[in-house]
């Protein structure tokens, strides 16, 4: 008992302890320049990392503002676009007949590459508002929105429909209604497929807020900043904001796991 | 590349939508009531009230300094509105002072031809280089470290380039018609109209006099570019914005390459990367090229178009293509980021970017 204790304590460790290893390498040949010499590029093109935090530290009110520019925009857009997917993906289990081509076009739809959204979206969103961040925000608020529909969709789909054998027969022989069948039975089978979604949808919604500020009218946002740097040729400052996307990336997947944990606990128990 | 397609996409339906008359009518007659108001204020009164409404357009990525030095001047906030690759925000009223360069934008709100908006004379231009705030704008630059080495090359190159210049200066709608059929991205009537315009940008400076010799680099409009990229170029690292601020005219330019005798070519074969995609804006190169002047100096030159997200700046840096065409402010930008780029011929003499309003 103690053993396996134990052995599992280890596993939990170098789970931990090998991806942390591999960035620790990587910062050091970066640092080094060896990383330099392999990608045969310059210090110019890719600064060092003591450089990027110096950039960082320098300019946190600039970024914070940026930061929160992003996150103001991926958050509200996931929450509406994942409710909207569940509502879609409850009314395709309610009705099968729409349902199975419903999800083909939502899946078409997903397909689209947000660049091209987000020049539509754009010339639909002209009469949203005189103001400026109003109508910007709206834009790239239905994006993000857009993007996440479809995985929620999907995934909600399974969820509610790939019951346990013989459940629905169960339920059926208590005379439950459709609406009880929806609440106790279907739903809660579809958490786990919640979390399934959220975990493709939330790497995608951080992109898509991303690239949706490149075409906004109002210049805000930690993705037109790396895209105004590159432009600009000013790379340190690039690398600061592709440093502070990833942390955004990482942060709400942390997020995302930690939750699905204390909420799937919570239902096993 | 992304952006590039998105550009093309936007310009595609900015087609569509002058076509369709009656939006176009719909927002005239709207405008119609306060156009006599709007004729009778000064320059200084439409920047003010634009400014105020958060309706002066600009693209950004570096080509916001002059609007900005603008605004400043009439005591304004620097903040505008990201504009498109097309003029449908300017069409649609939601920029009511949009920027446009003279030889590119201000020829299709004008104009009627494929892709015009046919505005005509109902619109009006404030013109940068009367304003005293003009940056100069396309130029030809190389690494200093590629001039020091290959001095021959790079005098032979901007030698030909510019007698290319001087040629389609004088014959205009031949060098349009080179560059149509070199694979431009718009229509030959836009090209021809681009080609009259860029010719008065190489033939004009900031102050309105003639210049003759193409390609001169004028200090005292270099010096008034640099005094205003000091003041406008917002770097958030430290070490670039010191490298900025201490930088004086030696290290961005030097007119050595625009005179003495040509020798032999270190190096035979070069290219030089556009800033945008094929069109009159470049036609001296490709004049250059269809006319033989290349060849006379004994160089091959491939020319590179760019467009959506290209860096030139970045390219001629790294090596991947010798010399490029790109602004003086960009020029600056980058060097003050460590890059080590030079401009070797200055061959637009003044600024090509107005703010267009409706009359």
């Amino acid at each position: 008992m103690d053993v396996k204790k134990l052995k599992s304590r280890l596993a939990s460790v170098t789970a931990v302890l090998y991806p942390l290893l591999f960035g620790v390498v990587l910062i050091a040949l970066w640092q080094s320049q060896i990383l330099h010499k392999l990608l045969n590029t310059t210090t110019l093109i890719l600064p060092l990392p003591t450089r990027i935090l110096s950039v960082i530290k320098d300019n946190l009110p600039a970024i914070a503002a940026d930061t929160w520019a992003t996150v103001s925009v991926i958050l509200p857009g996931l929450v509406l676009g994942s409710i909207i997917g569940y509502l879609l993906a409850v009314f395709a289990t309610n009705s099968p007949r729409f349902g199975a081509t419903g999800l083909t076009i939502i899946a078409a739809i997903s397909a689209i590459p947000t660049v091209a959204l987000a020049a539509v979206i754009l010339q639909w969103t002209r009469d949203v508002s005189t103001d400026v961040d109003v109508r910007s925000y709206v834009m790239k608020l239905i994006i993000v929105t857009v993007v996440s529909v479809a995985s929620m969709t999907l995934n909600a789909y399974r969820g509610l429909t790939e019951l346990k054998p013989f459940a629905l027969d169960l339920m059926k022989s208590y005379a439950a209604g459709k609406m009880t069948v929806l609440l106790k039975l279907r739903m809660p089978n579809s958490l786990p497929y919640i979390f399934t979604s959220l975990k493709v949808s939330v790497p995608a919604c951080v992109i898509a807020a991303l690239v949706s500020e490149y075409f906004a009218e109002k210049i805000t946002g930690v993705g037109r900043r790396i895209r105004e740097c590159i432009l600009q040729a000013q790379y340190s400052t690039a690398w600061a904001y592709i440093v502070t996307a990833c942390v955004i990336g990482i942060v709400l997947f942390a997020v995302l796991m930690a939750s699905e944990k204390v909420v799937m606990r919570r239902r096993n128990s | 590349m992304a952006g590039m397609l998105a550009a093309a996409m936007l310009v595609s339906l900015a087609g569509c939508n002058s076509e369709g008359s009656s939006s176009s009518s719909g927002s005239s007659s709207e405008s119609s009531s306060a156009s006599t108001s709007a004729e009778d204020m000064t320059d200084e009164e439409r920047i003010i009230s634009a400014a105020q409404a958060g309706k002066i357009g600009n693209w950004g990525l570096g080509n916001e300094y002059e609007v900005q030095a603008l605004l400043t001047k009439y005591g304004q906030p620097t903040d505008y509105v990201s504009m498109d690759f097309t003029m449908d925000q300017f069409d649609q009223d939601v920029i009511t002072l949009a920027s446009a360069m003279t030889y590119n934008e201000l020829g299709l709100v004008q104009n009627d031809y494929e892709g015009g908006y046919g505005y005509g004379d109902s619109v009006g231009i404030i013109d940068m280089n009367d304003e005293g705030v003009a940056m100069l704008e396309d130029m030809i630059f190389c690494t200093k470290t590629f001039a020091k080495e290959n001095p021959n090359t790079v005098r032979a190159f901007v030698s030909a380039s510019l007698k290319g210049w001087a040629y389609a200066c004088e014959n205009p709608e031949e060098a349009a018609e080179i560059v149509y059929a070199a694979g431009s991205s718009v229509s030959s009537d836009h090209q021809a109209y681009m080609a009259s315009e860029v010719k008065k940008l190489c033939e004009t400076d900031t102050k309105g006099n003639t210049v003759t010799n193409y390609g001169n680099i004028d200090d005292e409009a270099m010096q008034q570019t640099l005094d205003l990229a000091k003041q406008y170029i917002k770097l958030s690292d430290s070490a670039a914005n010191e490298k900025l601020q201490s930088m004086t005219l030696d290290d961005i330019r030097d007119a050595s390459y625009l005179t003495g005798e040509l020798g032999t070519p270190e190096k035979t074969d070069v290219s030089i990367q556009l800033k945008w995609l094929p069109q009159a804006q470049f036609m001296g190169y490709y004049v250059a090229e269809a006319k033989g002047y290349y060849d006379e100096v004994g160089l091959n030159v491939t020319i590179i178009p760019g467009g959506g997200d290209i860096g030139e700046t970045t390219a001629v840096n790294n090596g991947t293509v010798d010399f490029g065409v790109t602004w003086v402010a960009n020029l600056i930008s980058a060097n003050a980021s460590g890059m080590d780029l030079v401009n070797v011929a200055q061959v637009y003499q003044r600024s090509g970017l107005v703010l267009v309003y409706k009359k």
